[in-house]
């Protein structure tokens, strides 16, 4: 509810405000929502002048109409697909993660879920050489990781470093500490790394239920609230300044005993798009299986194996490895001095 | 021209101008993943095409509460059936004349979106081809107003009351039909729809139960298994997701139906459609 303050419009007075409040008019809604004639007459103040305010306050608090040509045009221009650096990933996305759109990696402890973020950030800043930002609320996140998997990508110590602080990393533990830092980044006022700046391509918060989570469940509302201002919050920075939005889950069993990812039925539809991570039972220790459980663009339910490994490949093949990714690997060791 | 599973998109083919569309309020409930963000898709399509295609021709209000609009799989949708219609081809000027006929407001509050509406009443009576208002989702505030309510029912459900009665008031002055998503508080168990669903009672204030007088619940029924045509060599099964739809309406005769469609790139593709026993009068 907006309250209705003098100066908000031209013709809204201390008079007009005081003979509004009178009348028991308070907010913006009430005066949009009364009888204009019915008021005029209350607060003895012109029907025009009130009608005009109505007006001039109508405009500046709704949301603006588009033409759905011109939002398909804005898209066009402004949307990318960035590719995760794994073809497998890849496959399943397809050919990559969409800026605009929030895309959802589920999976069980130990399933790789970070891995997958780590790999897809140094990716992004290395190769194709845009700004990330990566909200770490689970602590998982260190830069000798980071730094491990860029040297296999390159030997050159300023290519590292350069690649490395396009990474801007955020480390918070509870969900109002996320909404701040997202509101911020949103605003501007971050640390340096602003979304509307138009570098920042992607952004990473691994994970997202580890903060709503605790909140779920029992009688309080605030945690449905909070986690849907989170959602609201990620959708705004996904469509308003095109950016590609990976967030990590965890997973719940359902009646039937099948991993389903958590956060419930109301977080189900902030995702676009969804992928179920699991361990390979047999195989090397790196394998991992990769489940589409939600999508707009491919049928659902195609499965893709792929290497945990493939992010730090030249490391050789120890345990990794098997079928087609050999002949990648053993590319990339030729370059190696 | 996609069989009409739900008799509703008949009822809409018979209504061009906006004089003569009856006012009636849908609400389309499912839960996540349940094809009614498709069906919505189909609706829209339906309304903006050009009569060549099979369209209706009229304009099409999208309020988008929750930043769901998929623009491209609109486009990819309208295309589809541009080009399955054979006459226009993939034409990008048709495409684009048939997007402009769609209007889409986002919302990021229940304040918002009732001065939104309080706002689209003007530009309803400016534009008289304006025939459809989608709203995605209407339920998608619900917890926002919960916690800001504090601990009064009646204050939590005060704004969507007040959308609600301005949404009566729309139905009544201009004429138009609305259809709304509402997404589900609780997982509900898969199975056929009971054809009384009082158990799936929307969660919504008294005020907007009042006003829908036509309601489908979509969900999701076991996955058919398509085998191999031979077009894709790995001989791999693809699964297409069979969504049933469960229309029950209130208005005047009591009646109900069920149909079944799938998703495909074209869009929504109705299946089957099961005929209601014959003592019960269907609606629509």
């Amino acid at each position: 509810m907006v309250a209705l303050l003098v100066g908000m419009c031209p013709g809204l007075d201390e008079g007009l405000l005081r003979s509004l409040r009178a009348a028991d008019i308070r907010t913006v809604e009430d005066l949009v929502s009364s009888d204009i004639e019915d008021l005029a007459q209350k607060c003895s103040v012109s029907y025009k002048a009130l009608f005009a305010v109505r007006r001039v306050l109508l405009a500046q608090h709704t949301a603006f109409p588009v033409s759905g040509a011109d939002l398909y045009e804005e898209l066009l221009s402004s949307t990318a697909i960035l590719s995760t650096g794994n073809p497998s990933l890849d496959k399943l996305l397809d050919s990559g993660l969409y800026t605009g759109e929030i895309t959802e990696l589920t999976g069980g402890p130990g399933s790789g879920k970070s891995q997958v973020c780590f790999g897809v950030a140094v990716h992004i800043a290395y190769h194709l050489k845009q700004s990330v930002i990566y909200i770490d609320t689970t602590g998982g996140l260190t830069a000798g990781r980071l730094l491990q998997m860029l040297q296999t990508e390159t030997n050159n110590r300023d290519e590292q470093m350069e690649a490395l602080q396009r990474i801007h990393t955020f480390r918070l533990f509870d969900v109002c500490a996320l909404l701040d830092c997202l509101y911020g980044l949103i605003c501007g006022r971050g640390r340096g790394a602003c979304v509307g700046g138009g570098s920042v391509k992607a952004l990473i918060v691994d994970s997202v239920s580890a903060v709503i989570a605790p909140l779920l469940g029992g009688k309080q509302n605030e945690g449905m609230s909070l986690m849907r201002q989170v959602a609201a919050a990620l959708k705004t920075m996904a469509k308003d300044f095109s950016v590609a939005v990976l967030v990590t889950n965890h997973v719940t069993r359902s009646g039937s005993g099948e991993a389903q990812p958590g956060l419930g039925v109301s977080w189900s539809h902030v995702p676009t798009t969804r992928i179920l991570l699991e361990r390979v039972e047999s195989g090397a220790s790196g394998r991992r299986s990769a489940t589409l459980i939600k999508s707009s663009r491919q049928a659902c339910l195609i499965k893709e194996d792929f290497d945990l490994q493939w992010w730090s490949r030249a490391e050789g093949g120890r345990g990794g490895g098997g079928g087609g990714e050999t002949s990648g690997k053993r590319k990339l060791d030729e370059t190696d001095p | 021209m996609s069989e009409s599973g739900t008799q509703l998109l008949a009822r809409l083919e018979a209504r061009r101008c906006l004089k003569d569309i009856e006012p009636q309020l849908f609400a389309d409930d499912g839960g996540p993943d349940r094809g009614k963000t498709e069906l919505l898709y189909h609706l829209l399509c339906r309304c903006v095409l050009p009569e060549a295609a099979g369209g209706l021709e009229v304009d099409v209000v999208f309020v988008d509460t929750d930043y769901s609009l998929d623009v491209f799989r609109l486009a990819s949708v309208l295309d589809s059936r541009l080009s399955a219609d054979g006459s226009a081809g993939s034409d990008d000027a048709v495409l684009r004349s048939c997007l402009s006929r769609l209007l889409v407001v986002r919302c990021s509050s229940s304040s918002e979106l009732l001065l939104t509406l309080h706002f689209l009443e003007t530009t309803l009576s400016s534009r008289p081809k304006a025939a459809l208002l989608l709203i995605d989702s209407i339920s998608a505030f619900y917890w926002s107003d919960r916690s800001e309510g504090g601990a009064s029912v009646a204050k939590q459900e005060e704004k969507l009351s007040r959308c609600s009665e301005l949404l009566g008031r729309l139905l009544r002055d201009y004429r138009i039909t609305i259809f709304a998503t509402c997404h589900p508080i609780r997982r509900t168990s898969s199975g056929p729809p009971s054809s009384s669903s009082e158990a799936d009672r929307s969660h919504l204030c008294r005020a907007w139960q009042r006003l829908v007088t036509h309601r489908l619940v979509c969900s999701k029924q076991e996955a058919e298994h398509n085998p191999a045509n031979g077009d894709q060599g790995s001989g791999e099964q693809r699964n297409r997701q069979v969504f049933t739809v469960h229309c029950s309406s209130w208005t005047g005769t009591k009646g109900s139906r069920v149909s079944s469609f799938r998703v495909t790139d074209g869009g929504v593709e109705f299946v089957w459609t099961h005929r209601p026993p014959p003592g019960l009068s269907v609606v629509l």
